[in-house]
C-alpha cells in the first residue's frame, strides 16, 4: 500500500484526538474534540477524518458524563459521519462504525434524524472466539451502558468466549484488543468471577497505555464499571 | 449528499484510508516468557533447580 | 450456546489421535537406547535430569498408557514393553534402594518409584527403608514449591505411607490452586498449572478426582491458553495443556479440542516426534554430524506428552456420561 505515509498521519491524528478524550474522562471535563475554529485544508481534513475513525468515542465524554456536547463539537462530528458514508463494499465494522456515529449523533441532538437499519451480524454468528473479541474490540465505541444493538446482544450471548479473548490478548501483548475487549466486559452478564478483570484493566493500562487508544478504553471501561456499581 | 463526491472534497485523506483504519488487521502477538527458571521437576532432581520439561541442552565442547 | 457434539468428527479426531499416540510412540520405543541410565545413575557428580528424569517420564507416561487401553490394544503391549524396560533398567527397583542410602533425604527416589508402585512394580526393602525416613520431621518440612510437594505427597500415597485426600491443604498455595486472574498465565505458570493437574490426578489413575471448581477454571480458560502456546511454538507445554484438557473434560464433558489438536500434530517431525519449541530447531537441524543426543532432549518429552495427552483424550473411563449439555455457558463458541 503506497499510502503508508497517509496512515501515519492518520494514525498520529487519531491518537492525538484519542489523547483529548482520556483527559476528558479522567478529569471529568469535556474534550474539545473540533478543531479550533477556521482550521481548514489538510488540517481540518486530517482532524475531520480523526473524528470519523475515532467514531462515536469522540463523543464519549459527554455520553458517559450525560451533558450534551458543544454545539460546534457536534457540528463536527455530523460534518465527519456525513463525510464518509461506508462504501458500497465497505467491511462490517466500517458499517456498525458508521451506525454507532449516527446513534450518537440522534442521542446528542434528538432533532436529528433516526439511525439508519442497523448493519447485519451475519459475519460473527460463525465467528471463532478469537475472531469474535477481536471485531468487538474494533467496535468497542458500540459498548456503552444502556445501549442495545445487534452488536451488543450477540456479545452478550459469548460472555465467555470474549473473557477468553481479553486472556488470550494480554498474552499476546495486544493491548489494544485487551483494552477494547475488557470494555465490553464491563457490560456483558455471566462473564466468569475468576477472570479479574479490575486488575486486568490496570495491567493493561501499565503495560499498553502509552498508547491513547488503550488508555482511552481502559478509561471507558472503568467509567462504565464505576457507573454500574454507584 | 452521500456521493462520492462529498468524499472527494475531503482531499488527501481518501475513504480507502478511513475504511483501512476502521477495519484493522489484528496485530501479531508478541511472546517473551521470564528468564527466571521455575523452581520445578517433573519427577526428580533434588539437587538442583530445574525447569519443568526442558532438560537443559547438552553444553557444547 | 455450545456447539452440539458432532459424532463424525469426534470419530475422525479419535482416529487421528490413536495413530500419532501410536507413532510418537513407535518413536520412543525406537529412541530406548537413549533412555537408559548410564555408568553415572549413581556417581555423585551424575546429572539426575539426563538419566532418572528421562526414565521416570517414560515409566509414568507408559504406566498411564497401560492402565488406559485395553490389553489387546498394540499401544497396550507397546508402553507396556517400554514399562518393563525401564524396571529392568532400575534392576527391578534395587538401584532405588542402593540410590535412597546414598542419598537418603532426597525426595526424587521417591517420586521415581512411586511410578512403577503404581502399575504393581514393587521392591519391598526399599518401600520400607522410605517409609523410615518419612517419618521424619525433616522429611514432612522438606523445603519445596507447593507444586512439587503435590507430587511427593502423590508418590508417599501410591506407595502406601499416606493417603491423598481430594484437595491437599498445599493445593490453594499453588498458582492454579489460588484460581488466578488467568491473563496472568505464561509459560513458567503453565508448567506448574499442568503438573498440578497431573498429581490431582494421579496421572490419569484418577482423572475425575479435580475439585469442582478447579474443572470449571480450567474449562473456561484452556482456551486461550492453548491457543498462545500453539501460536507461539510451544509444542512441549500445549501438549501438556491438552493432557490437562482431557483431564477437566472427565468432569465437566467438554469435547475435544480438535483445531488445537490439529496445529500440535502438524508441528511434528517425520517420525511422529514432537518438539520442545521452534526456537532452537534450526540449530539442531544445521548441527555438525548426527546430533542424536541434543535431538532427543530436544524431543523425547514432548513426545512423551503427546501421547500422554492423546491416550487420554480418546480413552474415558467406563460409565462416564456424555459430553457437553447444550446451553452450559463453558461450552460456548462457535463450532470452529
Amino acid at each position: 500500500m503506497e499510502q503508508s505515509g497517509t496512515s501515519t498521519r492518520l494514525q498520529a491524528a487519531v491518537q492525538d484526538l484519542a489523547s483529548g478524550v482520556v483527559s476528558a474522562l479522567r478529569g471529568g471535563g469535556h474534550a474539545h474534540v473540533v478543531p479550533p475554529v477556521g482550521t481548514d485544508g489538510e488540517a481540518g481534513d486530517l482532524a475531520l477524518a480523526a473524528v470519523r475513525v475515532l467514531g462515536a468515542d469522540a463523543l464519549l465524554p459527554g455520553l458517559l458524563s450525560r451533558t450534551p456536547p458543544d454545539p460546534a463539537e457536534l457540528a463536527v462530528f455530523r460534518k465527519a459521519v456525513e463525510a464518509y458514508p461506508p462504501r458500497g463494499d465497505a467491511a462490517p465494522t466500517v458499517r456498525w462504525s458508521h451506525w454507532a456515529m449516527a446513534r450518537t449523533l440522534r442521542r446528542a441532538d434528538p432533532s436529528s434524524a433516526e439511525p439508519p437499519h442497523e448493519p447485519d451480524t451475519a459475519w460473527l454468528d460463525g465467528a471463532t472466539w478469537q475472531v469474535l473479541t477481536h471485531q468487538l474490540a474494533v467496535l468497542a465505541p458500540l459498548a456503552l451502558p444502556g445501549e442495545d444493538c445487534a452488536v451488543s446482544r450477540l456479545a452478550a450471548g459469548r460472555p465467555v468466549d470474549v473473557a477468553r479473548g481479553f486472556v488470550r490478548a494480554v498474552r499476546r501483548r495486544d493491548w489494544r484488543q485487551a483494552a477494547g475487549a475488557g470494555r465490553w466486559l464491563t457490560l456483558l452478564p455471566g462473564v466468569p468471577d475468576t477472570v479479574g478483570l479490575d486488575t486486568g484493566l490496570d495491567f493493561v493500562e501499565l503495560m499498553g497505555g502509552q498508547d491513547p487508544l488503550v488508555a482511552l478504553q481502559v478509561q471507558a471501561a472503568r467509567r462504565m464499571r464505576t457507573g454500574a456499581r454507584g | 449528499m452521500r456521493t462520492d463526491e462529498k468524499v472527494q472534497e475531503v482531499t488527501g485523506i481518501q475513504a480507502a484510508d478511513i475504511e483501512a483504519a476502521l477495519d484493522p488487521a489484528e496485530a501479531e502477538g508478541v511472546y517473551r516468557d521470564s528468564r527466571q527458571a521455575a523452581a520445578l521437576a517433573l519427577l526428580s532432581g533434588a539437587t538442583k533447580l530445574l525447569l519443568s520439561p526442558p532438560t537443559p541442552r547438552p553444553k557444547k565442547g | 450456546m455450545s456447539a452440539p457434539a458432532d459424532p463424525h468428527r469426534t470419530h475422525r479426531i479419535a482416529g487421528a489421535l490413536r495413530a500419532a499416540a501410536a507413532d510418537a510412540l513407535a518413536w520412543t520405543d525406537s529412541r530406548r537406547a537413549d533412555f537408559a541410565l548410564g555408568e553415572d545413575a549413581l556417581a555423585s557428580d551424575g546429572e539426575v535430569d539426563r538419566s532418572w528424569k528421562p526414565l521416570g517420564e517414560l515409566a509414568q507416561v507408559c504406566a498411564t498408557v497401560a492402565r488406559l487401553t485395553e490389553p489387546a490394544d498394540p499401544l497396550h503391549a507397546r508402553a507396556r514393553g517400554l514399562l518393563d524396560f525401564a524396571w529392568q533398567e532400575t534392576h527391578e527397583g534395587e538401584l532405588f534402594l542402593r540410590l535412597q542410602r546414598l542419598e537418603p533425604f532426597a525426595t526424587y527416589p521417591l517420586e521415581v518409584y512411586s511410578v512403577f508402585a503404581s502399575a504393581g512394580l514393587r521392591h519391598p526393602a526399599f518401600e520400607q527403608a522410605g517409609a523410615v525416613v518419612a517419618r521424619t520431621r525433616g522429611w514432612r518440612l522438606t523445603e519445596q514449591d507447593p507444586t512439587r510437594r503435590l507430587g511427593v505427597l502423590r508418590a508417599e500415597e501410591r506407595c502406601g505411607i499416606h493417603r491423598f485426600g481430594q484437595t491437599p491443604p498445599e493445593l490453594p498455595q499453588t498458582w492454579l490452586g489460588g484460581l488466578p486472574e488467568p491473563w496472568t498465565f505464561g509459560r513458567d505458570a503453565g508448567y506448574a498449572l499442568t503438573h498440578v493437574v497431573f498429581h490431582l490426578a494421579d496421572w490419569g489413575r484418577d482423572a475425575s478426582a479435580l475439585p469442582p471448581d478447579l474443572a470449571v477454571y480450567l474449562r473456561d480458560w484452556l482456551p486461550p491458553w492453548l491457543d498462545t502456546c500453539l501460536e507461539a511454538g510451544l509444542w512441549d507445554l500445549a501438549g501438556e495443556l491438552l493432557a490437562v484438557a482431557a483431564i477437566a473434560a472427565r468432569t465437566t464433558g467438554e469435547e475435544v479440542p480438535a483445531d488445537d489438536w490439529r496445529r500440535l500434530l502438524a508441528a511434528r517431525g517425520p517420525s511422529g516426534e514432537v518438539p520442545l519449541n521452534d526456537r532452537d530447531l534450526d540449530e539442531l537441524a544445521a548441527g555438525p554430524g548426527s546430533d542424536g543426543d541434543r535431538y532427543f532432549l530436544h524431543h523425547y518429552h514432548s513426545t512423551l506428552m503427546a501421547v500422554f495427552a492423546a491416550v487420554l483424550a480418546v480413552t474415558r473411563p467406563a460409565g462416564r456420561a456424555a459430553p457437553a449439555a447444550a446451553g452450559r455457558p463453558g461450552g460456548q463458541g462457535a463450532p470452529s
